[in-house]
């Protein structure tokens, strides 16, 4: 038995060595964040990664001066209301193309995916004005129904190969049990497609929760800012008070964090489920 | 060609033994096979003897050089994959050669043992396709043809034909049985199907739960077992296993009695005084349905199952079902009562521990199943 | 197999039967209508709306006059938009390849030699996806700051003396934002290479055992050839995420200085919101639009790429 250390062999503990080595690089910025957001105003311009002694004062303060909860729920009603909207439209689509296979929808289908292609750059102006016309600006509904009509095409794609991939005995003994179409898809396609459906629903949270260009440009009242885009606004409220800035900062971006920490397992096994491949 | 030596082979993960204490010897140019349920090790043991899985303890002997820490590509074995395990991104040709060209192996060796193998194997025309543009059968070929190239001393084959469908089989099966003729090389071939593994081996390899039930010719298993497990395992339909008791004959001979049946004089070397519980085989190929046997059972027929070239009767005698194998069977039906009968000559025994049990007619013949 | 599905008979699927009681079999045309009506209000018609406007100009009348080709020669001189088009070109040249390099190194190192340790090394490069990015680019902005930022404070250390911010130098700006996008998205290829190498056949990577295949050799003749689907998405998802850039370089720079950072997504912004011309906001979406199409066509034709197709070379 040659030496081992922590479990491992020796030349397996210089690649975990290597990769915690990069790893520690990589997360220097995250780091740098928490660590600003925990300087007392005598440190905070300190040009170094870590200071001492840490306090907790700027987040007391950012809490108690700023209505952060308020945009955490725009946020979160946002997104929760995109991610219920994606995974039924999609699975609706998704079961017409790939099982029901309903003439001419392969065209369709082929139509729908050139969302993919399109830039959120190249979309934002007609759809601010669109939405100006239909009075949506500074409404969730702004942002939820653009978000959908983006975030539709990839559920489609990833539950469309899923359902393909699913014995097709399993959709012709539920013809054979006297399925309709709609008890096909709810007792059968569904909780077949499952996983799926969890890694879209995860993916499609990360993204909205993320989005900043549609965000920008329709939540322009600040009772309705998603987290997404008030740093901005703080950049310059805080300009000469970084610690509080970045308490902002940190307390915006743990929860998604947080919460990707939770989900990462369902969300690698949908990955490795064949959810995104070639 | 080359000869295999296994010595005290111990593979485990952790604290789950899946192989051990296991010896083999494998002659030069002998096509042994490793059969057994799945699950048993069999092919666990192949991928050790590749290198793919390192051993806890034990030694590989590949023509008396010791290889147990050996990479795969440093031991002279080819292998042929279940998945067949084709680069999908390389044409036939590249696949063939892909093991050469590592080696560093000079262009035109390569092509020109390349050329010979696609020819042995009727690739010729396939050369510049890739593994998706082929058939099942084809890129088996393909996958034999990559190992031929290599020119190794030991081919390892693990299930190679169970991916393709039945007649492809049949074909496949041939064809190794010709390959091997044609090469004379040193194969080691783990399958779960028993017609391979009698119709292709010159020896066999029984396993189950990590180590050797048995090792002998393809006859040798098949006349005497040693053990329940190969008794049960080789054959098909399975030998018959009626549950008995061994006791004393007044008259001092030895008899058994069936569980619930006849009972029939057998020649052993001791008989306890007291009954002892036995099984007796019998193989369905071997029972007839009429009288006159030194065993005769009355039942009637549960399954009648015509296949043309035969008939299995499935016969419920009291308890026991036993099948049989009889051509004349063919005006039966459900429900008939029948007669089963057998020599006592063609009868197995095994103890309490499913070994078998030595018969006296037997002692005399030089016995070929001791366990390695 | 999936091909066998597609080129089952139409006569065999399931949509065939026809509800009972009478209902037409239209009724299942219902499972298509909710997306396509979200295709259609919020993208395929904002699209034909940027192409009608970007043949129109408003004129000092406020009526709107056809102009033809126009705002596209005129967007064609400006050479704002030759900028643009360079930081493009650089951006997609550096992120693509980088990310993918550095993701697929990390991955397979992840995939080949960890075990305990494989689910905290995945989830933690990944994390920077998953960080607001608002919030990356005013950290980032604060690393690169002059005097109290980290950066010029360690790469000192290492030899390396920044003069000045490089984000405030128009020659380094480009290069500052793309070092971010890089840091941000790695995690992302990453986890596509976790995937598809999780995904390769063990029974292939054990063949090339035995051929004797390993290190450089293995990856190289081995191992990236058979990942080439995932590295083909990630060039496709590349190309598009290149194109619609905009929140690091709108926070950390808003394209300066002096234009020397500004991207497609930045000059829209500034033409349509800022400078209120959405003639030319919209001349400029249709040329993103235009170049995401052509540069998408060209990967499924040239390279065989799949827009989300997963089966690509199996």
């Amino acid at each position: 038995m040659t030496t081992r250390i922590a479990g491992l062999e020796p030349a397996n503990l210089t690649v975990h060595l290597g990769l915690g080595l990069v790893l520690l690089l990589w997360m220097v910025p995250e780091a740098y964040m928490v660590s600003i957001a925990m300087r007392a105003p005598e440190t905070v311009f300190d040009p170094t990664l870590f200071t001492w002694p840490l306090t907790f004062d700027n987040f007391v303060t950012v809490i108690k001066d700023n209505p952060l909860p308020s945009f955490f729920l725009n946020s979160l009603i946002v997104t929760v209301a995109t991610v219920i909207l994606v995974l039924a439209v999609s699975s609706l689509f998704a079961f017409a193309v790939a099982v029901l296979r309903l003439p001419g929808t392969t065209v369709l289908y082929a139509v729908l995916l050139t969302t993919l292609m399109v830039p959120m750059a190249s979309l934002v102006l007609p759809l601010a004005i669109l939405l100006k016309t239909f009075g949506w600006v500074n409404r969730y509904v702004g942002l939820i129904f653009p978000y959908v009509a983006l975030g539709a095409p990839f559920a489609v794609v990833i539950l469309k190969a899923f359902m393909e991939d699913a014995p097709k005995e399993l959709f012709e003994a539920a013809r054979v049990d006297g399925c309709t179409p709609w008890q096909t898809f709810i007792h059968v396609t569904l909780p077949l497609v499952r996983p799926a459906l969890v890694f879209v629903a995860i993916w499609q949270f990360i993204v909205t929760w993320n989005e900043f260009f549609l965000a920008l440009i329709v939540m322009t009242e600040n009772e309705m800012k998603t987290v997404t885009i008030v740093p901005m606004q703080y950049s310059g409220l805080y300009m000469a008070n970084p610690g509080a800035l970045f308490a902002i900062l940190t307390i915006i971006a743990l929860p998604l964090i947080g919460l990707y920490v939770l989900v990462q397992r369902a969300f690698v096994r949908g990955l490795l489920a064949g959810a995104v491949k070639g | 060609m080359a000869t295999l030596t296994l010595d005290g082979i111990t593979k485990s993960y952790g604290v789950v033994s899946v192989i051990s204490k296991l010896d083999l010897a494998v002659e030069d140019g002998e096509f042994c096979v490793l059969v057994g349920p799945s699950g048993c090790g069999k092919s666990t043991l192949l991928r050790i003897i590749a290198g793919l899985e390192p051993i806890t303890s034990g030694r590989i002997l590949i023509d008396d050089a010791e290889v147990s820490r050996a990479e795969p590509a440093d031991r002279g074995i080819a292998m042929v994959f279940q998945s067949y395990a084709l680069y999908p991104h390389m044409n036939v040709d590249r696949n063939m050669g892909f093991g050469l060209e590592i080696a560093r192996t000079a262009k035109a060796e390569i092509a020109s043992r390349v050329g010979q193998a696609a020819r042995k194997l009727r690739l010729d025309s396939f050369l510049q396709r890739k593994p998706r543009e082929l058939s099942g059968g084809q890129r088996q070929r393909v996958a034999i043809g990559r190992a031929i190239t290599r020119r190794p001393k030991l081919f390892l084959l693990d299930e190679p034909l169970s991916n393709l469908d039945a007649a492809l089989r049949v074909g496949m099966r041939v064809e190794i049985a010709r390959l091997k003729a044609e090469l004379g090389a040193t194969m080691i071939y783990v399958t779960h199907d028993q017609v391979e593994a009698m119709t292709l081996a010159d020896r066999i390899v029984v396993m189950n739960g990590g180590r050797i039930e048995q090792i002998g010719t393809p006859l040798d298993l098949y006349e005497s077992p040693a053990n329940l497990f190969v008794a049960g395992f080789i054959g098909s339909p399975s030998m018959n296993l009626l549950p008995g008791l061994l006791e004393r004959r007044p008259d001092g001979g030895a008899q058994v009695v069936l569980e619930g049946g006849p009972s029939f004089p057998i020649v052993v070397k001791e008989a306890h005084s007291t009954p002892v519980p036995v099984t007796v085989g019998i193989r369905p190929e071997h029972i007839r349905l009429a009288t006159g046997g030194d065993i005769n059972l009355r039942g009637e027929a549960a399954v009648v199952e015509m296949l043309g070239s035969d008939t299995f009767v499935y016969a419920r005698c009291g308890e026991q079902m036993v099948v049989v194998r009889d051509k004349t069977a063919g005006r039966m039906h459900r429900g008939d009562p029948i007669t089963l009968s057998w020599d006592e000559a063609k009868c197995h025994l095994f103890d309490e521990g499913g070994r078998r049990w030595i018969l006296d007619r037997e002692a005399e013949a030089p016995t070929q199943n001791a366990t390695a | 197999m999936s091909q066998t599905l597609t080129a089952s008979p139409a006569g065999r699927t399931l949509a065939e039967i026809r509800p009972h009681r009478g209902r037409r079999q239209g009724t299942v045309y219902l499972f298509l209508l909710p997306a396509t009506a979200f295709f259609i209000g919020f993208v395929a018609y904002p699209i034909l709306w940027v192409f009608d406007e970007s043949l129109m100009r408003a004129g000092s009348d406020g009526v709107r006059h056809f102009v033809g080709l126009g705002n596209y020669l005129a967007t064609l001189q400006d050479p704002i938009f030759w900028l643009v088009l360079r930081n493009m070109a650089l951006w997609g040249l550096i992120t693509i390849p980088v990310q993918m390099l550095i993701g697929g190194l990390i991955a397979w190192f992840i995939e080949r030699h960890t075990q305990q340790w494989r689910g905290f090394f995945r989830t933690m490069f990944f994390l920077p996806v998953v960080t607001s990015v608002s919030v990356v680019s005013l950290v980032w902005a604060q690393i690169y700051a002059p005097y109290y930022g980290i950066a010029q404070n360690y790469l000192q250390v290492l030899g390396i003396t920044m003069t000045d911010s490089a984000l405030g130098n128009p020659a380094t700006s480009i290069y500052a934002l793309i070092v971010v996008n890089i840091w941000q998205w790695t995690g992302f290829s990453m986890l596509m290479y976790v995937a598809g190498i999780a995904n390769l056949p063990s029974e292939v990577l054990d063949a090339a055992r035995i051929d004797g295949a390993r290190g450089m050799r293995l990856a190289g003749s081995v191992v990236v050839p058979m990942l080439a689907p995932v590295t083909k998405s990630l060039l496709l998802l590349g190309i598009i995420g290149t194109l619609q850039t905009f929140p690091i370089v709108q926070l950390m720079t808003g394209g300066g200085p002096s234009h020397s950072s500004e991207v497609f997504g930045t000059d829209i912004f500034r033409q349509s919101f800022v400078l209120g011309d959405t003639n030319t906001g919209a001349t400029l979406s249709v040329i993103v639009l235009a170049l995401a199409f052509g540069l998408t066509l060209a990967q499924i034709v040239f390279l065989g790429a799949r827009l989300g197709g997963r089966r690509a070379a199996r």
